[in-house]
Protein backbone atom coordinates (compact mmCIF):
# COMPACT_ATOMS: atom_id res chain seq x y z
CA UNK A 1 0.00 0.00 0.00
CA UNK A 2 2.56 2.16 1.11
CA UNK A 3 4.47 1.14 -2.18
CA UNK A 4 2.10 2.30 -4.24
CA UNK A 5 1.35 5.49 -2.78
CA UNK A 6 4.83 6.34 -3.56
CA UNK A 7 5.05 5.31 -7.03
CA UNK A 8 1.90 7.16 -7.75
CA UNK A 9 3.69 10.49 -6.37
CA UNK A 10 7.04 9.85 -8.07
CA UNK A 11 4.62 9.23 -11.48
CA UNK A 12 2.60 12.67 -11.02
CA UNK A 13 6.11 14.28 -10.45
CA UNK A 14 6.67 14.75 -14.17
CA UNK A 15 4.06 17.28 -14.14
CA UNK A 16 6.78 19.41 -13.46
CA UNK A 17 8.89 18.65 -16.14
CA UNK A 18 5.79 19.12 -18.29
CA UNK A 19 5.24 22.42 -16.90
CA UNK A 20 9.16 23.53 -16.61
CA UNK A 21 9.27 25.23 -19.85
CA UNK A 22 6.71 27.70 -19.75
CA UNK A 23 7.30 28.36 -16.41
CA UNK A 24 11.20 29.36 -16.91
CA UNK A 25 10.01 31.22 -20.56
CA UNK A 26 6.80 33.49 -18.60
CA UNK A 27 8.96 33.77 -15.86
CA UNK A 28 11.80 35.57 -17.76
CA UNK A 29 9.59 37.11 -20.30
CA UNK A 30 6.54 38.07 -18.18
CA UNK A 31 6.88 38.20 -14.86
CA UNK A 32 10.28 39.73 -14.41
CA UNK A 33 9.73 42.63 -16.71
CA UNK A 34 6.58 43.72 -14.44
CA UNK A 35 8.73 43.44 -11.76
CA UNK A 36 11.90 45.34 -13.32
CA UNK A 37 9.00 47.78 -14.32
CA UNK A 38 8.80 48.82 -10.87
CA UNK A 39 12.19 49.17 -10.25
CA UNK A 40 13.10 50.98 -12.84
CA UNK A 41 10.84 53.47 -12.22
CA UNK A 42 13.21 54.77 -9.12
CA UNK A 43 15.33 55.66 -11.48
CA UNK A 44 16.74 58.01 -14.76
CA UNK A 45 18.07 56.03 -16.85
CA UNK A 46 18.60 56.63 -21.26
CA UNK A 47 20.02 53.20 -21.42
CA UNK A 48 23.18 54.70 -22.31
CA UNK A 49 24.79 56.81 -19.16
CA UNK A 50 24.74 54.72 -15.77
CA UNK A 51 21.14 54.43 -13.88
CA UNK A 52 20.87 56.84 -11.61
CA UNK A 53 18.48 56.31 -8.64
CA UNK A 54 16.20 59.37 -8.25
CA UNK A 55 14.08 57.40 -5.84
CA UNK A 56 10.13 58.52 -5.93
CA UNK A 57 10.60 61.38 -8.27
CA UNK A 58 9.08 60.33 -11.46
CA UNK A 59 6.26 59.88 -9.54
CA UNK A 60 6.50 63.68 -8.58
CA UNK A 61 6.95 64.63 -11.63
CA UNK A 62 4.18 62.38 -13.00
CA UNK A 63 1.55 63.75 -10.81
CA UNK A 64 2.17 67.44 -12.37
CA UNK A 65 2.45 66.10 -16.25
CA UNK A 66 -0.45 67.51 -17.93
CA UNK A 67 0.69 65.49 -20.80
CA UNK A 68 0.78 61.98 -18.73
CA UNK A 69 -2.94 63.14 -17.17
CA UNK A 70 -4.41 63.88 -20.62
CA UNK A 71 -3.17 60.44 -22.11
CA UNK A 72 -4.44 58.82 -18.55
CA UNK A 73 -8.01 60.62 -19.26
CA UNK A 74 -8.03 59.78 -22.66
CA UNK A 75 -7.16 56.16 -22.32
CA UNK A 76 -9.84 56.10 -19.79
CA UNK A 77 -12.59 57.85 -22.48
CA UNK A 78 -11.20 56.05 -25.03
CA UNK A 79 -12.19 52.28 -23.25
CA UNK A 80 -14.92 53.18 -20.99
CA UNK A 81 -16.99 54.51 -24.97
CA UNK A 82 -15.34 51.69 -26.47
CA UNK A 83 -16.20 48.63 -24.30
CA UNK A 84 -19.92 49.79 -23.46
CA UNK A 85 -20.57 50.07 -27.28
CA UNK A 86 -18.55 46.70 -28.10
CA UNK A 87 -20.79 44.71 -25.36
CA UNK A 88 -23.64 46.27 -26.20
CA UNK A 89 -23.47 45.72 -29.91
CA UNK A 90 -21.96 42.37 -29.56
CA UNK A 91 -25.33 41.56 -27.02
CA UNK A 92 -27.56 42.87 -29.29
CA UNK A 93 -25.93 41.24 -32.61
CA UNK A 94 -25.42 37.72 -30.56
CA UNK A 95 -29.41 37.91 -29.66
CA UNK A 96 -30.36 38.84 -33.44
CA UNK A 97 -28.65 36.03 -35.05
CA UNK A 98 -30.36 33.84 -31.99
CA UNK A 99 -33.77 34.65 -33.37
CA UNK A 100 -35.41 31.91 -34.61
CA UNK A 101 -36.72 33.65 -37.13
CA UNK A 102 -33.49 34.17 -38.82
CA UNK A 103 -32.05 31.21 -41.01
CA UNK A 104 -28.34 31.05 -42.53
CA UNK A 105 -26.82 31.93 -39.05
CA UNK A 106 -23.43 31.30 -40.16
CA UNK A 107 -23.29 33.48 -42.91
CA UNK A 108 -24.38 36.25 -41.12
CA UNK A 109 -22.33 35.78 -38.21
CA UNK A 110 -19.11 35.63 -40.62
CA UNK A 111 -20.03 38.58 -41.98
CA UNK A 112 -20.07 40.68 -38.93
CA UNK A 113 -16.70 38.66 -37.61
CA UNK A 114 -14.66 39.68 -40.94
CA UNK A 115 -13.26 42.45 -39.47
CA UNK A 116 -11.69 40.27 -36.44
CA UNK A 117 -9.60 38.70 -39.04
CA UNK A 118 -8.35 41.51 -41.14
CA UNK A 119 -5.16 42.97 -40.03
CA UNK A 120 -5.11 45.77 -37.88
CA UNK A 121 -3.10 47.79 -39.61
CA UNK A 122 -4.89 47.65 -43.20
CA UNK A 123 -8.07 48.91 -40.92
CA UNK A 124 -6.08 51.65 -39.65
CA UNK A 125 -5.65 52.44 -43.40
CA UNK A 126 -8.68 52.01 -44.73
CA UNK A 127 -10.78 53.88 -42.21
CA UNK A 128 -8.21 56.59 -42.36
CA UNK A 129 -8.54 56.75 -45.82
CA UNK A 130 -12.71 56.75 -45.72
CA UNK A 131 -12.42 59.71 -42.96
CA UNK A 132 -10.45 62.13 -45.44
CA UNK A 133 -12.87 64.88 -46.22
CA UNK A 134 -13.79 63.50 -49.50
CA UNK A 135 -14.07 60.28 -48.58
CA UNK A 136 -16.64 57.80 -48.39
CA UNK A 137 -18.02 58.67 -44.77
CA UNK A 138 -18.12 62.26 -45.04
CA UNK A 139 -19.80 62.08 -48.63
CA UNK A 140 -22.25 59.73 -47.75
CA UNK A 141 -22.92 61.47 -44.42
CA UNK A 142 -23.67 64.80 -46.31
CA UNK A 143 -25.78 62.93 -48.85
CA UNK A 144 -27.82 61.31 -45.61
CA UNK A 145 -27.89 63.92 -43.16
CA UNK A 146 -26.57 67.22 -45.00
CA UNK A 147 -23.23 67.57 -42.51
CA UNK A 148 -20.09 65.51 -41.86
CA UNK A 149 -17.75 67.05 -38.71
CA UNK A 150 -14.33 67.15 -40.06
CA UNK A 151 -13.14 63.47 -38.28
CA UNK A 152 -9.55 63.55 -37.99
CA UNK A 153 -8.88 67.21 -38.02
CA UNK A 154 -11.26 68.50 -34.92
CA UNK A 155 -9.93 67.43 -31.77
CA UNK A 156 -13.83 66.63 -30.47
CA UNK A 157 -14.36 64.30 -32.89
CA UNK A 158 -10.95 62.56 -33.65
CA UNK A 159 -11.36 60.20 -30.46
CA UNK A 160 -14.63 59.38 -31.81
CA UNK A 161 -13.26 58.33 -35.00
CA UNK A 162 -10.88 55.83 -33.18
CA UNK A 163 -13.41 54.20 -31.56
CA UNK A 164 -16.01 54.04 -34.47
CA UNK A 165 -12.81 52.05 -36.00
CA UNK A 166 -12.07 50.09 -32.57
CA UNK A 167 -15.63 48.79 -32.29
CA UNK A 168 -16.47 48.07 -35.70
CA UNK A 169 -12.97 45.75 -35.49
CA UNK A 170 -14.02 44.46 -32.51
CA UNK A 171 -17.58 43.66 -31.83
CA UNK A 172 -17.42 40.49 -34.30
CA UNK A 173 -15.37 38.59 -31.68
CA UNK A 174 -17.56 39.71 -28.63
CA UNK A 175 -20.53 38.42 -30.70
CA UNK A 176 -19.20 34.88 -30.27
CA UNK A 177 -18.77 35.15 -26.98
CA UNK A 178 -22.26 36.04 -26.08
CA UNK A 179 -23.34 33.44 -29.14
CA UNK A 180 -22.04 30.88 -27.05
CA UNK A 181 -23.26 31.90 -24.03
CA UNK A 182 -26.72 32.21 -25.30
CA UNK A 183 -26.58 28.59 -26.45
CA UNK A 184 -25.45 27.27 -22.67
CA UNK A 185 -29.26 28.95 -21.75
CA UNK A 186 -31.31 25.79 -21.39
CA UNK A 187 -34.42 26.17 -23.31
CA UNK A 188 -36.18 24.58 -21.24
CA UNK A 189 -36.77 28.16 -19.33
CA UNK A 190 -37.96 29.34 -22.41
CA UNK A 191 -40.62 27.37 -22.70
CA UNK A 192 -41.23 27.74 -19.26
CA UNK A 193 -41.21 31.38 -19.96
CA UNK A 194 -43.59 31.08 -22.60
CA UNK A 195 -45.98 28.76 -21.32
CA UNK A 196 -46.47 31.75 -18.64
CA UNK A 197 -46.78 33.89 -21.62
CA UNK A 198 -43.71 36.09 -21.23
CA UNK A 199 -42.95 37.75 -24.60
CA UNK A 200 -40.11 38.52 -26.20
CA UNK A 201 -38.37 41.23 -23.76
CA UNK A 202 -39.83 39.59 -20.59
CA UNK A 203 -38.06 36.75 -21.89
CA UNK A 204 -35.19 38.63 -22.87
CA UNK A 205 -34.88 40.45 -19.51
CA UNK A 206 -35.82 38.16 -17.33
CA UNK A 207 -33.83 34.94 -18.54
CA UNK A 208 -31.72 35.60 -20.82
CA UNK A 209 -29.76 38.76 -18.79
CA UNK A 210 -29.33 37.01 -15.63
CA UNK A 211 -28.23 33.96 -17.06
CA UNK A 212 -25.75 35.37 -19.18
CA UNK A 213 -24.08 37.57 -16.05
CA UNK A 214 -20.59 35.36 -15.71
CA UNK A 215 -20.58 35.68 -19.73
CA UNK A 216 -20.96 39.31 -19.37
CA UNK A 217 -18.71 40.19 -16.23
CA UNK A 218 -15.86 38.14 -18.59
CA UNK A 219 -16.04 39.63 -21.58
CA UNK A 220 -16.12 43.01 -20.14
CA UNK A 221 -13.53 42.91 -17.83
CA UNK A 222 -10.95 41.17 -20.90
CA UNK A 223 -12.88 44.01 -22.91
CA UNK A 224 -11.31 46.57 -21.16
CA UNK A 225 -7.83 44.88 -21.08
CA UNK A 226 -7.34 44.82 -24.36
CA UNK A 227 -9.11 48.02 -24.84
CA UNK A 228 -7.02 50.01 -22.36
CA UNK A 229 -3.47 48.54 -24.29
CA UNK A 230 -4.59 49.49 -28.11
CA UNK A 231 -2.26 51.21 -29.70
CA UNK A 232 -2.17 50.00 -33.18
CA UNK A 233 -5.66 52.55 -34.37
CA UNK A 234 -4.24 55.05 -32.33
CA UNK A 235 -0.61 54.86 -34.43
CA UNK A 236 -1.99 54.77 -37.79
CA UNK A 237 -4.85 56.79 -37.65
CA UNK A 238 -3.79 59.89 -35.75
CA UNK A 239 -0.45 59.09 -34.59
CA UNK A 240 -1.81 60.93 -31.48
CA UNK A 241 -3.46 63.75 -32.96
CA UNK A 242 -4.55 66.51 -33.72
CA UNK A 243 -3.23 68.30 -30.59
CA UNK A 244 -3.24 64.96 -28.38
CA UNK A 245 -7.24 64.01 -28.30
CA UNK A 246 -6.25 60.46 -29.21
CA UNK A 247 -2.61 60.46 -27.53
CA UNK A 248 -3.58 57.24 -25.15
CA UNK A 249 -1.28 55.68 -22.82
CA UNK A 250 0.74 53.19 -24.88
CA UNK A 251 1.54 55.95 -27.55
CA UNK A 252 2.80 57.78 -24.81
CA UNK A 253 4.99 55.04 -23.10
CA UNK A 254 5.88 54.45 -26.50
CA UNK A 255 6.99 57.95 -27.09
CA UNK A 256 8.93 58.71 -23.71
CA UNK A 257 10.88 55.38 -23.77
CA UNK A 258 11.64 55.10 -27.41
CA UNK A 259 11.93 58.45 -28.96
CA UNK A 260 12.78 60.22 -25.86
CA UNK A 261 14.73 57.60 -24.16
CA UNK A 262 13.27 58.32 -20.71
CA UNK A 263 13.41 54.88 -19.70
CA UNK A 264 12.66 55.29 -16.02
CA UNK A 265 10.15 58.11 -16.30
CA UNK A 266 8.25 55.58 -18.97
CA UNK A 267 8.70 52.76 -16.50
CA UNK A 268 6.99 54.57 -13.87
CA UNK A 269 3.65 55.54 -16.77
CA UNK A 270 3.87 51.41 -17.26
CA UNK A 271 3.55 51.12 -13.47
CA UNK A 272 0.56 53.61 -13.38
CA UNK A 273 -0.98 52.17 -16.26
CA UNK A 274 -0.39 48.30 -14.54
CA UNK A 275 -1.82 49.43 -11.26
CA UNK A 276 -4.74 50.70 -13.23
CA UNK A 277 -5.89 47.71 -14.84
CA UNK A 278 -4.44 45.25 -11.75
CA UNK A 279 -8.24 45.76 -10.15
CA UNK A 280 -10.32 44.50 -13.15
CA UNK A 281 -7.84 41.75 -13.92
CA UNK A 282 -8.18 40.48 -10.56
CA UNK A 283 -11.42 40.08 -11.41
CA UNK A 284 -10.53 38.46 -14.34
CA UNK A 285 -8.58 35.88 -12.87
CA UNK A 286 -10.98 35.07 -10.46
CA UNK A 287 -13.47 34.12 -12.74
CA UNK A 288 -11.21 32.19 -14.82
CA UNK A 289 -10.40 30.33 -11.28
CA UNK A 290 -13.88 29.84 -10.91
CA UNK A 291 -14.44 28.86 -14.17
CA UNK A 292 -11.64 26.08 -14.09
CA UNK A 293 -12.75 24.36 -11.52
CA UNK A 294 -15.86 23.92 -12.80
CA UNK A 295 -14.55 21.80 -15.62
CA UNK B 1 -54.67 33.36 -36.67
CA UNK B 2 -54.00 35.06 -40.02
CA UNK B 3 -53.04 38.16 -38.42
CA UNK B 4 -50.42 36.00 -36.13
CA UNK B 5 -48.85 35.05 -39.72
CA UNK B 6 -48.86 38.59 -40.88
CA UNK B 7 -47.25 39.82 -37.63
CA UNK B 8 -45.19 37.09 -37.83
CA UNK B 9 -43.68 37.60 -41.15
CA UNK B 10 -43.37 41.16 -40.82
CA UNK B 11 -41.05 40.45 -37.77
CA UNK B 12 -38.73 38.40 -39.70
CA UNK B 13 -38.82 41.13 -42.52
CA UNK B 14 -37.98 43.70 -40.06
CA UNK B 15 -34.89 40.88 -38.56
CA UNK B 16 -33.71 40.35 -41.82
CA UNK B 17 -33.41 44.00 -43.11
CA UNK B 18 -31.55 44.64 -39.75
CA UNK B 19 -29.00 41.79 -40.13
CA UNK B 20 -28.57 42.63 -43.71
CA UNK B 21 -27.89 45.60 -42.98
CA UNK B 22 -25.52 45.32 -40.32
CA UNK B 23 -24.02 42.62 -42.25
CA UNK B 24 -23.08 44.92 -45.13
CA UNK B 25 -21.86 47.82 -42.73
CA UNK B 26 -19.33 44.90 -41.79
CA UNK B 27 -18.17 43.83 -44.58
CA UNK B 28 -18.30 46.71 -47.01
CA UNK B 29 -14.81 48.63 -45.47
CA UNK B 30 -12.44 45.63 -46.86
CA UNK B 31 -14.72 45.41 -49.67
CA UNK B 32 -13.97 49.62 -50.36
CA UNK B 33 -10.58 49.00 -49.62
CA UNK B 34 -10.34 46.21 -52.79
CA UNK B 35 -12.28 48.08 -54.67
CA UNK B 36 -10.49 51.57 -54.07
CA UNK B 37 -6.85 49.97 -53.98
CA UNK B 38 -7.97 49.60 -58.54
CA UNK B 39 -8.57 52.85 -58.77
CA UNK B 40 -6.24 55.27 -60.00
CA UNK B 41 -4.70 58.33 -57.78
CA UNK B 42 -6.91 61.00 -59.40
CA UNK B 43 -9.72 58.76 -58.96
CA UNK B 44 -9.76 57.59 -55.78
CA UNK B 45 -10.78 60.79 -53.63
CA UNK B 46 -12.29 62.24 -56.27
CA UNK B 47 -15.82 64.72 -55.99
CA UNK B 48 -18.29 63.20 -56.93
CA UNK B 49 -17.30 60.06 -56.10
CA UNK B 50 -17.01 57.34 -58.24
CA UNK B 51 -17.73 53.79 -56.76
CA UNK B 52 -16.40 51.69 -59.40
CA UNK B 53 -13.08 52.70 -60.44
CA UNK B 54 -13.61 54.07 -63.82
CA UNK B 55 -10.18 52.52 -64.88
CA UNK B 56 -9.21 49.02 -63.35
CA UNK B 57 -5.84 49.49 -62.35
CA UNK B 58 -3.81 46.64 -61.42
CA UNK B 59 -0.58 48.29 -60.82
CA UNK B 60 -0.74 49.78 -57.43
CA UNK B 61 0.11 45.84 -56.64
CA UNK B 62 2.90 46.51 -58.76
CA UNK B 63 4.54 49.58 -57.83
CA UNK B 64 4.16 48.57 -53.72
CA UNK B 65 6.82 45.70 -54.63
CA UNK B 66 8.86 47.69 -57.35
CA UNK B 67 8.56 51.65 -56.81
CA UNK B 68 9.54 52.21 -53.82
CA UNK B 69 13.30 51.23 -52.92
CA UNK B 70 13.36 51.71 -48.98
CA UNK B 71 10.43 49.52 -48.94
CA UNK B 72 10.94 45.70 -49.46
CA UNK B 73 7.61 44.21 -48.96
CA UNK B 74 8.77 40.68 -50.03
CA UNK B 75 11.07 40.32 -47.34
CA UNK B 76 8.53 42.29 -44.62
CA UNK B 77 6.01 39.36 -46.21
CA UNK B 78 8.52 36.58 -45.62
CA UNK B 79 9.48 37.96 -42.04
CA UNK B 80 6.13 37.82 -41.03
CA UNK B 81 5.66 34.46 -41.69
CA UNK B 82 8.72 33.41 -40.38
CA UNK B 83 7.75 35.32 -37.06
CA UNK B 84 3.98 34.06 -37.12
CA UNK B 85 4.53 30.20 -37.95
CA UNK B 86 7.25 30.16 -35.46
CA UNK B 87 5.64 32.30 -32.63
CA UNK B 88 2.46 29.57 -33.34
CA UNK B 89 4.43 26.51 -33.03
CA UNK B 90 6.46 27.76 -29.87
CA UNK B 91 2.94 28.68 -28.03
CA UNK B 92 1.40 25.31 -29.51
CA UNK B 93 4.36 23.56 -27.51
CA UNK B 94 3.99 25.70 -24.80
CA UNK B 95 0.32 25.57 -24.12
CA UNK B 96 0.22 21.77 -24.74
CA UNK B 97 2.97 20.90 -22.48
CA UNK B 98 2.05 23.07 -19.63
CA UNK B 99 -1.84 22.28 -19.86
CA UNK B 100 -0.94 18.66 -20.02
CA UNK B 101 1.01 19.12 -17.05
CA UNK B 102 -1.53 20.76 -15.06
CA UNK B 103 -4.66 18.93 -16.14
CA UNK B 104 -3.11 15.63 -15.82
CA UNK B 105 -0.78 15.27 -13.19
CA UNK B 106 -1.40 16.51 -9.15
CA UNK B 107 2.10 17.05 -7.92
CA UNK B 108 2.50 19.48 -5.07
CA UNK B 109 2.17 23.16 -5.96
CA UNK B 110 0.19 22.59 -9.43
CA UNK B 111 -2.55 25.35 -8.27
CA UNK B 112 0.12 27.64 -7.14
CA UNK B 113 2.06 27.63 -10.80
CA UNK B 114 -0.98 27.66 -12.73
CA UNK B 115 -2.13 30.85 -10.81
CA UNK B 116 1.00 32.04 -11.08
CA UNK B 117 1.12 31.54 -15.25
CA UNK B 118 -2.63 32.53 -15.38
CA UNK B 119 -1.82 36.06 -13.27
CA UNK B 120 0.35 37.18 -16.35
CA UNK B 121 -3.13 37.70 -18.07
CA UNK B 122 -3.39 40.53 -15.70
CA UNK B 123 0.24 41.57 -17.59
CA UNK B 124 -0.98 43.89 -20.46
CA UNK B 125 1.87 43.62 -23.05
CA UNK B 126 2.50 47.59 -23.35
CA UNK B 127 2.81 47.66 -19.85
CA UNK B 128 6.27 45.00 -19.82
CA UNK B 129 7.03 46.91 -23.44
CA UNK B 130 10.18 48.81 -21.58
CA UNK B 131 11.74 46.47 -19.53
CA UNK B 132 11.06 43.58 -21.76
CA UNK B 133 12.98 45.37 -24.42
CA UNK B 134 15.88 45.95 -21.90
CA UNK B 135 15.67 42.89 -21.12
CA UNK B 136 16.03 41.47 -24.40
CA UNK B 137 18.66 44.19 -25.70
CA UNK B 138 20.80 42.68 -22.94
CA UNK B 139 20.24 39.34 -24.32
CA UNK B 140 21.77 40.34 -27.38
CA UNK B 141 18.29 39.63 -29.32
CA UNK B 142 17.24 43.24 -30.62
CA UNK B 143 16.71 43.28 -34.37
CA UNK B 144 16.62 39.37 -34.19
CA UNK B 145 13.35 37.30 -35.11
CA UNK B 146 14.28 35.25 -31.87
CA UNK B 147 13.79 38.70 -29.94
CA UNK B 148 10.48 38.50 -31.76
CA UNK B 149 9.25 35.06 -31.58
CA UNK B 150 10.31 34.56 -27.63
CA UNK B 151 7.90 37.05 -26.24
CA UNK B 152 4.67 36.83 -28.55
CA UNK B 153 4.75 32.83 -28.19
CA UNK B 154 3.65 33.62 -24.56
CA UNK B 155 0.06 33.40 -24.04
CA UNK B 156 -2.04 32.63 -20.65
CA UNK B 157 -5.12 32.23 -22.71
CA UNK B 158 -3.53 29.30 -25.07
CA UNK B 159 -2.37 27.63 -21.33
CA UNK B 160 -5.57 27.92 -19.84
CA UNK B 161 -7.54 26.81 -23.13
CA UNK B 162 -5.44 23.00 -23.23
CA UNK B 163 -5.78 22.71 -19.43
CA UNK B 164 -9.13 22.65 -20.19
CA UNK B 165 -8.94 20.37 -22.92
CA UNK B 166 -7.28 18.14 -21.34
CA UNK B 167 -9.11 17.99 -18.13
CA UNK B 168 -12.11 16.49 -20.57
CA UNK B 169 -9.61 13.49 -21.95
CA UNK B 170 -10.69 11.11 -19.46
CA UNK B 171 -7.85 9.45 -17.62
CA UNK B 172 -8.75 6.10 -18.64
CA UNK B 173 -6.82 6.11 -21.61
CA UNK B 174 -3.62 7.40 -19.93
CA UNK B 175 -3.77 4.81 -17.37
CA UNK B 176 -4.17 2.23 -20.06
CA UNK B 177 -1.20 3.41 -21.57
CA UNK B 178 0.76 3.03 -18.58
CA UNK B 179 -0.24 -0.17 -18.03
CA UNK B 180 0.80 -1.55 -21.11
CA UNK B 181 4.45 -0.12 -20.45
CA UNK B 182 4.47 3.37 -22.29
CA UNK B 183 5.94 5.82 -20.71
CA UNK B 184 5.12 9.66 -19.80
CA UNK B 185 6.24 11.09 -22.62
CA UNK B 186 5.13 8.68 -25.14
CA UNK B 187 1.56 8.74 -23.52
CA UNK B 188 1.78 12.44 -24.17
CA UNK B 189 2.89 12.74 -27.59
CA UNK B 190 1.00 9.24 -29.29
CA UNK B 191 -2.35 9.37 -26.98
CA UNK B 192 -2.62 12.73 -25.76
CA UNK B 193 -1.75 15.28 -28.47
CA UNK B 194 -3.81 13.52 -31.54
CA UNK B 195 -6.88 13.74 -29.43
CA UNK B 196 -5.87 17.92 -29.05
CA UNK B 197 -6.21 18.38 -32.58
CA UNK B 198 -9.24 20.86 -32.39
CA UNK B 199 -8.35 22.43 -29.62
CA UNK B 200 -4.76 23.10 -30.94
CA UNK B 201 -5.66 24.10 -34.61
CA UNK B 202 -8.05 26.52 -32.17
CA UNK B 203 -5.09 27.43 -30.65
CA UNK B 204 -3.52 27.91 -34.03
CA UNK B 205 -5.65 30.76 -35.74
CA UNK B 206 -6.09 32.37 -32.23
CA UNK B 207 -2.57 33.48 -32.08
CA UNK B 208 -1.43 33.71 -35.63
CA UNK B 209 -4.10 36.43 -35.75
CA UNK B 210 -2.49 37.89 -32.44
CA UNK B 211 0.78 37.41 -33.58
CA UNK B 212 0.67 38.20 -37.53
CA UNK B 213 -0.76 41.89 -35.85
CA UNK B 214 1.54 43.14 -33.54
CA UNK B 215 2.69 46.37 -34.35
CA UNK B 216 4.82 48.05 -31.49
CA UNK B 217 7.14 45.15 -30.28
CA UNK B 218 8.15 45.49 -33.74
CA UNK B 219 8.61 48.64 -34.08
CA UNK B 220 10.38 48.91 -30.96
CA UNK B 221 12.47 46.02 -31.31
CA UNK B 222 13.25 46.22 -35.33
CA UNK B 223 15.33 48.81 -36.56
CA UNK B 224 17.38 47.12 -39.76
CA UNK B 225 15.65 46.75 -42.67
CA UNK B 226 16.06 43.36 -42.81
CA UNK B 227 14.06 42.13 -40.18
CA UNK B 228 11.18 44.37 -40.22
CA UNK B 229 7.49 42.54 -39.88
CA UNK B 230 4.66 43.31 -42.76
CA UNK B 231 2.22 45.15 -40.28
CA UNK B 232 5.68 47.68 -38.95
CA UNK B 233 6.55 47.71 -42.94
CA UNK B 234 2.93 49.06 -43.50
CA UNK B 235 2.73 51.29 -40.87
CA UNK B 236 6.03 53.45 -41.67
CA UNK B 237 4.88 53.24 -45.53
CA UNK B 238 2.15 55.23 -44.40
CA UNK B 239 3.90 57.50 -42.25
CA UNK B 240 7.20 58.00 -43.81
CA UNK B 241 6.11 58.94 -47.76
CA UNK B 242 3.77 61.21 -48.97
CA UNK B 243 2.42 57.72 -50.02
CA UNK B 244 -0.56 57.53 -52.65
CA UNK B 245 -3.58 56.11 -51.04
CA UNK B 246 -4.20 53.36 -53.87
CA UNK B 247 -0.79 51.68 -52.52
CA UNK B 248 -1.27 51.78 -49.02
CA UNK B 249 -4.61 50.06 -50.15
CA UNK B 250 -3.13 47.62 -52.02
CA UNK B 251 -0.42 46.87 -49.13
CA UNK B 252 -3.37 46.41 -46.57
CA UNK B 253 -5.09 43.75 -49.20
CA UNK B 254 -2.17 41.85 -49.09
CA UNK B 255 -1.79 41.69 -45.12
CA UNK B 256 -5.64 40.83 -44.98
CA UNK B 257 -5.13 37.97 -47.73
CA UNK B 258 -3.33 34.89 -45.16
CA UNK B 259 -5.85 35.09 -42.34
CA UNK B 260 -8.66 35.55 -43.93
CA UNK B 261 -7.31 32.66 -46.04
CA UNK B 262 -6.70 31.26 -42.85
CA UNK B 263 -10.21 31.89 -41.55
CA UNK B 264 -11.79 30.64 -44.44
CA UNK B 265 -10.25 27.46 -43.78
CA UNK B 266 -10.52 27.23 -39.67
CA UNK B 267 -13.53 29.93 -39.28
CA UNK B 268 -15.04 26.56 -37.27
CA UNK B 269 -12.08 25.99 -34.90
CA UNK B 270 -11.76 29.86 -34.45
CA UNK B 271 -15.14 30.00 -32.72
CA UNK B 272 -14.42 27.42 -30.89
CA UNK B 273 -11.39 28.61 -29.60
CA UNK B 274 -12.92 31.95 -28.52
CA UNK B 275 -15.93 29.59 -27.43
CA UNK B 276 -12.86 27.43 -25.15
CA UNK B 277 -10.80 30.36 -23.82
CA UNK B 278 -14.05 32.34 -23.19
CA UNK B 279 -16.62 30.81 -21.84
CA UNK B 280 -16.50 28.68 -18.77
CA UNK B 281 -18.08 31.06 -16.38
Amino acid sequence: MRKASYSVTRLQRHGYIFILPTLVFFSLFLIYPIISAFRLSLFEWNLLAPKEFVGLQNFIKMAGDSRLLNSYLRTIHFSAVSVAAINLLAFVFAVMLGSRLLRFKNFWQSLIFLPVVLSIVAVGVVWEFMYQGTGLIPIVLREIIGVSPDWLTDTRVAPYAVIITYVWRSVGYYMVIYIAGLLGVPESYYEAARIDGAGFWAQLFYITIPSLRNTFTLAIVSCVIFTFGQFSIQYVITQGGPSRSTEVLSLLIFREAFRLSKFGYSSGISVIFFLTLLIFSLIQLRLFKSGAVGA
Amino acid sequence: MSSVRVTKRTQSTILYLVVASVGIIFVFPFFWMVLSSFKLNKDILAVPLRFFPPVWNWNSYVRVFTAYPDFNFPRYILNSFIVTISAVLLCLFFSATSGYGFAKYRFKGNNFFFTLVLATIMIPFQAIVVPLFILVRQMGLQNSYAGLIIPESLTAFGVFMMRQFFYSVPDEFIESARIDGANEYAIFTRISMPMANTALLALVIFHAQWVWNLLIWPLILISTPEKVVLAQGIALFKGGYNTPYPEQLAAGVIACLPLVILYIFLSKYFVQGITMTGLKG
